[in-house]
Order: C-alpha cells, then sequence, then structure tokens
C-alpha cells in the first residue's frame, strides 16, 4: 500500500550498500578457517639413511593378494585443504604395496572429501562404508566429521586413526588421533611460556565457534601457575592486525605472554605487525602448532629468532631419524607434490600405525579383524613423536599428550625445548594419564 | 576502559588504515562519477598485484622497487582491460548490474589467487616499515605516515585535476550527463579508459600499502575494500573530501574500538554502522510522499 519515495540518487546508493554488505559477507563466508598443523615447504638437505623400499617386508615385489579395502575422509574447500594428509597415507601404502603388502595383500585405498557440510561429511562416510565398504578407516582429517560421525562409526564397529580438529576426535571412544589438536596444542605454548616466566597468560583466537573449548585448557593451567589469564578473540580475516597486535600486549602487560592460536596467516599478521610497532620484545610470544611451518619462519625473518616459541606436536621435517628419513623418501618416491611438513608427516604416521597393526592380525581381513587390529595398537614407537602411540579400549583417545617447542632460526624451524609433557592440569589429560597409569603396556612400561 | 596512554598507538595506527581507505575511496568514486561504476573488484585488483609483487621478490630474484612498479602496473592494466571489455556493453545499464559485473571480476581474481598461491602464510614488509620515530610514547613507522599521507595527496591531486585539466572537465561532465557529453564531442571511450587506468593504479597502491598494513592474504585484501565503500557511500560517490574524511574516520574509529574488549569483537562493523548512519542522515530532509493506485 504504500511505497516510500526517495530520490533516485539516493535510492541506487542505497542498494549499493546493501550489494556491498552482501558481498562482503559472501567473500567472508569463503574465508577458511585451519586450526590445524600447517603445511611446510622446506627444501631439507639431510642424508637419507633408508630407501622407500624399506616399508614392506618384501622388498621391490608386489603385493598380489586379495586388496585391504581402507578409507580416509578429510575437508578440502577453498583455502582449507586437509587432503594432503590422507593422500600421505596413501603414498605410504603405496610404498608397501610395491615392496609385499600386508602378509601379501595390496591396500586399497580410498579417499573422500567434504565441504564443511555436515549432510555431506555424514553421506561420504556412508558411502565408504555401506558403498565402498572399506574394512577400516584410517588417515582421515576433517574440520567437522569427527563430531558428525563417531556415533555413527561407533554404531557400526569401527575403530578410526585420524589427524583429528574437532573435539570429538580427542574424546570418544573410538576415534583416536595422531596429532593433539588446538586445545592441548596451546597447553603446550601456554606451559612453555610459564617456564619462560611471564607474568600473565593472554590466549588470542580466532572468533569462531569451538574457540571457548580451546581456552578451558590453557586458563587452567595459567591459573594453576598462580598467574592472572586473559582470553581474547579477533574476527578472521584479520583486517587491522596492528590494532590486534597492540591489544594482545596491552592485555598482556611488561613481562606478560601471548599465546596465537590462529592459521599461519593470521598468525603471521599479528606477529609481523607486532614487529613493525616495536613489540616483539615487550612480550613473550607463544604460538599452537599451526604457526610450525617453515613458511611462516621465513615469512618473519631473523627478527623472530628465538622469539617466538611454537608447540610441536611432531618432529622437525628435517630430523635424522628412522621414520623420519623414511617419511621423506616415501613422499619423494610416492607424492612428490605433497609438501614436506607436519600434514604429511601425519598421513605418514597413520599409514605406518596401520600397516603395522594389520601385518598381525592372523585368518582374513574383514570389518572386525580390522578394526580389532587397529584398536590392540600399543606401545607404537616411532621417531615423529616423542612418546609411544596407542589406541585400546578407553572412554577418550589422547596418545599424543607429550610435545616439543620450536622458534625460527634463519628462516626456519629448530628445536627449542625437548619432548614435555601437557600440563595433566587440563582434565582431559589427566584422565589419559590414569588410563596410561592402569595400563602401562599402552606406552611399553 | 584503556587509558589515554593506551588509546594513543590506536590513533597512529587508525590513521595509516583510514589514509589507505581514503585513497581506495578517492579511487572508487572518480572511476564512478566517469563511468558510473562501482567497482568492487578494487580490493581483489591490488591483492593480486601484492602478491604478483611477492612472487617476482621472492621466488624470481627481483629488486624489490621493479616488482612494487609491477603491482602497480597490475592493477592499472587488469581495470583498463575489464573497463574496455565490459564498460561499453554495461554502459546503459543499471548501476547495480555494472557493480555486480565487478563482484564477478572479484571472484575470479580470488578464486585464481587461491589456485596460484594457496593459504600459506607470506608477508610483504616495504622497507618504509624499517624505519621509524617516536611520537610521544608510540613508536611510528614510515609506511604508517604513507598510507595516511598517501590518502591525502591522492585526494588533493585528484580534485585538482578533475578542476584544472580537460580530462578532468570531461570526467566531470561524463559525470553529469553521458549522452549530452558524447553529443559535445568529447571522447567518451578515451575518457572512461583513463578513469579505469587510474582507479586501477590506485588500487595497485592500496594492495601493496594494505599488504603490509594488514597482511599479504588474499581474501582479507578483496574483502578490505569494503571499508573504502563506506568510505565512497558517506560521501554518495560524489565528494573527494568527504571520502577522505569518511575513510580516515572509519579507519580511526575502528582502531579506536580495539582495546574497549566491550565492543571489541564488533568493531568490524564500523563501517557499515558509520555508512548506515550516514545515509539515514543525509536522507532525513527528502520528500517522503505516499501514494496509492486505484
Amino acid at each position: 500500500m504504500s511505497i516510500k519515495l526517495v530520490s533516485g540518487r539516493l535510492r541506487q546508493i542505497t542498494w549499493l550498500a546493501v550489494l556491498a554488505i552482501g558481498s562482503a559477507l559472501f567473500v567472508a563466508a569463503c574465508g577458511g578457517d585451519d586450526d590445524s598443523g600447517g603445511g611446510n615447504n622446506a627444501n631439507v638437505d639431510v642424508k637419507e639413511t633408508v630407501a622407500a623400499t624399506d616399508c614392506g617386508p618384501k622388498k621391490g615385489q608386489k603385493a598380489t593378494g586379495t586388496p585391504i579395502k581402507l578409507g580416509g575422509l578429510a575437508t578440502k574447500q577453498p583455502g582449507t585443504d586437509f587432503s594432503e594428509i590422507p593422500r600421505m597415507t596413501e603414498a605410504y601404502f603405496k610404498c608397501v604395496n610395491d615392496n609385499g603388502g600386508i602378509n601379501g595383500h595390496p591396500v586399497d585405498y580410498v579417499i573422500e572429501t567434504e565441504q564443511t557440510d555436515p549432510g555431506q561429511a555424514a553421506s561420504q562416510a556412508r558411502k565408504l562404508i555401506e558403498s565402498e565398504k572399506v574394512l577400516g578407516l584410517v588417515g582421515s582429517s576433517s574440520i567437522i566429521e569427527a563430531d558428525v560421525n563417531h556415533k555413527y562409526y561407533e554404531q557400526q564397529g569401527y575403530n578410526v586413526i585420524a589427524a583429528g580438529i574437532a573435539p570429538s576426535a580427542y574424546a570418544t571412544s573410538n576415534i583416536a588421533s595422531v596429532n593433539m589438536g588446538p586445545r592441548y596444542s596451546s597447553d603446550g605454548a601456554t606451559q612453555t611460556l610459564i617456564r619462560k616466566k611471564v607474568k600473565k597468560i593472554v590466549l588470542v583466537q580466532s572468533n569462531v565457534p569451538g574457540t571457548e573449548y580451546i581456552q578451558e585448557g590453557p586458563e587452567l593451567i595459567t591459573k594453576d601457575a598462580g598467574l592472572p589469564f586473559e582470553g581474547l578473540k579477533e574476527n578472521v580475516p584479520i583486517q587491522d592486525a596492528n590494532s590486534a597486535a597492540l591489544k594482545a600486549v596491552q592485555a598482556a602487560g611488561d613481562g606478560g605472554g601471548v599465546v596465537l592460536n590462529f592459521t599461519p596467516p593470521e598468525a603471521l599478521k599479528i606477529l609481523q605487525a607486532a614487529q613493525q610497532q616495536g613489540l616483539q620484545d615487550r612480550v613473550k610470544w607463544g604460538c599452537s602448532t599451526p604457526c610450525n611451518t617453515d613458511f611462516l619462519a621465513k615469512a618473519l625473518g631473523d627478527a623472530w629468532d628465538g622469539k617466538l616459541f611454537v608447540n610441536a606436536e611432531l618432529n622437525l621435517i628435517t630430523a635424522d631419524a628412522p621414520d623420519s628419513n623414511l617419511y621423506r623418501e616415501v613422499r619423494k618416491k610416492y607424492a612428490p607434490d605433497i609438501p614436506l611438513g607436519s600434514f604429511s608427516q601425519m598421513g605418514f604416521i597413520m599409514g605406518r600405525i596401520a600397516t603395522e597393526a594389520l601385518q598381525d592380525v592372523k585368518g582374513d581381513y574383514t570389518k572386525e579383524s580390522v578394526n580389532q587390529a587397529f584398536l590392540d595398537v600399543k606401545d607404537f614407537k616411532t621417531d615423529i613423536l616423542c612418546g609411544p602411540w596407542y589406541y585400546g579400549k578407553a572412554p577418550l583417545h589422547l596418545p599424543n599428550n607429550i610435545d616439543r617447542t620450536v622458534t625460527p632460526k634463519g628462516g626456519t624451524m629448530v628445536q627449542n625445548e625437548d619432548c614435555f609433557p601437557i600440563s595433566d592440569v587440563d582434565p582431559a589429560v589427566k584422565q589419559v594419564r590414569g588410563i596410561e597409569q592402569k595400563d602401562p603396556s599402552l606406552i611399553g612400561k | 576502559m584503556p587509558s589515554w596512554d593506551e588509546f594513543q598507538p590506536f590513533i597512529v595506527t587508525g590513521l595509516a588504515l583510514g589514509g589507505v581507505y581514503a585513497l581506495s575511496g578517492v579511487g572508487l568514486v572518480v572511476l564512478y562519477r566517469a563511468t558510473g561504476v562501482l567497482n568492487l573488484a578494487f580490493g581483489a585488483v591490488g591483492a593480486m598485484g601484492a602478491l604478483i609483487a611477492w612472487e617476482l621478490i621472492n621466488n624470481a630474484g627481483w629488486d624489490e622497487y621493479p616488482a612494487y612498479g609491477i603491482c602497480i602496473l597490475f592493477g592499472g592494466v587488469v581495470t583498463l582491460a575489464y573497463g574496455l571489455l565490459f564498460g561499453p556493453p554495461l554502459a546503459n545499464r543499471d548501476p547495480l548490474v555494472k557493480a555486480t559485473a565487478s563482484l564477478g571480476l572479484a571472484l575470479i581474481l580470488l578464486g585464481t589467487m587461491s589456485w596460484i598461491w594457496s593459504d600459506k602464510a607470506r608477508s610483504m614488509v616495504l622497507p618504509t616499515s624499517n624505519e621509524n620515530f617516536m611520537v610521544s610514547d608510540v613508536l611510528v613507522n614510515y609506511t604508517q605516515v604513507l598510507g595516511f599521507a598517501f590518502g591525502v595527496v591522492v585526494m588533493i591531486v585528484t580534485a585538482a585535476f578533475l578542476r584544472y585539466t580537460g580530462l578532468g572537465t570531461a570526467m566531470r561532465a561524463l559525470a553529469n550527463d553521458r549522452e549530452i557529453t558524447a553529443t559535445l564531442g568529447v571522447p567518451v571511450r578515451r575518457v572512461e579508459a583513463a578513469a579505469w587506468a587510474g582507479s586501477g593504479l590506485l588500487a595497485g597502491v592500496a594492495g601493496l600499502l594494505l599488504s603490509n598494513l594488514v597482511g599479504l592474504d588474499a581474501t582479507t585484501l578483496t574483502f578490505l575494500v569494503i571499508s573504502s565503500l563506506a568510505a565512497a557511500l558517506i560521501a554518495r560517490l560524489q565528494s573527494l573530501v568527504v571520502t577522505l574524511i569518511a575513510g580516515i574516520v572509519v579507519g580511526v574509529v575502528n582502531a579506536m574500538i580495539t582495546p574497549i574488549l566491550s565492543i571489541s569483537e564488533y568493531r568490524d562493523m564500523t563501517p557499515f554502522v558509520l555508512a548506515i548512519v550516514a545515509l539515514l542522515w543525509l536522507s532525513r530532509h527528502r520528500e517522503i510522499s505516499i501514494s496509492r493506485s486505484a
């Protein structure tokens, strides 16, 4: 009935404003958030002491038995691509298949991807289990799928080996991760700064759902140390990094510590802004695992050498040790397009764990025998992790609960602290230590 | 509430960002006045120029300054090419259609950047960021000074150009009435091409400065055009002086809200809130008539 008439020009401008806001929301929605470990493109120059033929029992002999079908599910969307992880698991299986296989059986590995759509994540899991009929799930790494699918996996009798992101990847009976995820990694970074005698801890994170869950750990650890704690959130992508860095430093105060839990590009914005404002020495800086990339170390330059302490869930990619050397060899031969870094390290370890577990299966490879074999994994030792990895029957799984600290030096990350246990002030860590104490064989004791 | 001492550094960061918003806003307004196109690809063009410069410096071994030149040139060339290709067929379409078409360019560039450069961490530190001085207790670097100064200088130079040069007069004439201007013998296509190229060069400069002041990230830089757009809309896509002031106000208000923790999370709304308040204020005396057709 009523029509408001405004001048044509103002109406045009109003429409354009509406379009602009709509565009902004669209572009913002396109921005990915990656809270897992980052890739790492360093060209390492380390003497390799193993060959890619060391991943199977019969060197150079292709496996010809009935294939063992396994699967993995990963997030892959613009700006957030975790598919490198199962692709590296697949690379390891290719190496196994070329060198005798698992008791003569090759692994037929299927990778599915999802775009952080719960419906799609659920249907991809069903596709793997019901259509592809995979016998086991290994190599998965998705932002949401652990939360969406863990009950379905439980109903179906699957014990998943994953590189987790969602809280359920660390809090359920049927998912065990090779990494420790953003909460416990932030715990580790907080512990490091407390050891470096900071007067206060400020945790800065993305303003996205789930950050309250992450904040609980560092807050408990800081308060247990008798220090004040403050949690800050920044909308991502960060549009005014200078102000964000200033806010964090002012909140921490002189002699305080700032722990960042961001993707590498967002963390870099804050660190670079801090440097340009002369703030890098006002506080001590820590970061959760995503900062552990040589890409970030290179982008930061020498000004941050020894001034940023990053929690590292895995060994340095340059480590000269049997599994680290094999990892680089397998990647070079079977997946040269995948960058060296924590993502591919995780994929490699999962392939190794699954292969070793399945070697012990007596009789046919069935869904039951494969998942029982995964559940039975205990005291799995690798130089890529600080402690033995295990699965076992338990209400929750956090087998990776001992970490290192790395720091930038000359454009790469180098070790600053050797392996240390994540604090059991965090209740989940305490519960896991209790499980290890109850069954010491899980960790080889 | 933070103390005045705590607020001071935020004024510096706000002025620097506000200057670049103003610079970008001027580029948007000049193009809109000459062609009727609100270029939503402004940020994406600058972002891609900055990433190309980063690639040339870090992977092709170029010196910094020629790479910066390529960044600015890329902005000019891509924007001009878009204008030459899509300007004429869209010339008589509604401004909303023209703006939406430029959004298409923004999304193509954004997709291309995601494809080529993925989401790894990169940084662009201009040499001016390594030089700084103290104002009171606040460290100010010369990139921040440049950000603010460029905004002011570009506004003054552009205003003088539009006022005192033949090409500028032709652009103003086009803004008033394209048909009459063409009838009078003004080479419309050439004048529009100059506006596209000039606006594109400013996109390149803004991309370069913002890649240092904010971060070298395709999504962020593409997204930042919104703050400049708010400044241009506050100026009703007309006044360069108001665009300058609005850009600086957006930058400073945004930065000043940061240390106020209770509202800090909502500070990204600043450009929208200011633009809406300004548009409501500007329309307060407009005649409203209500009609009902039989």
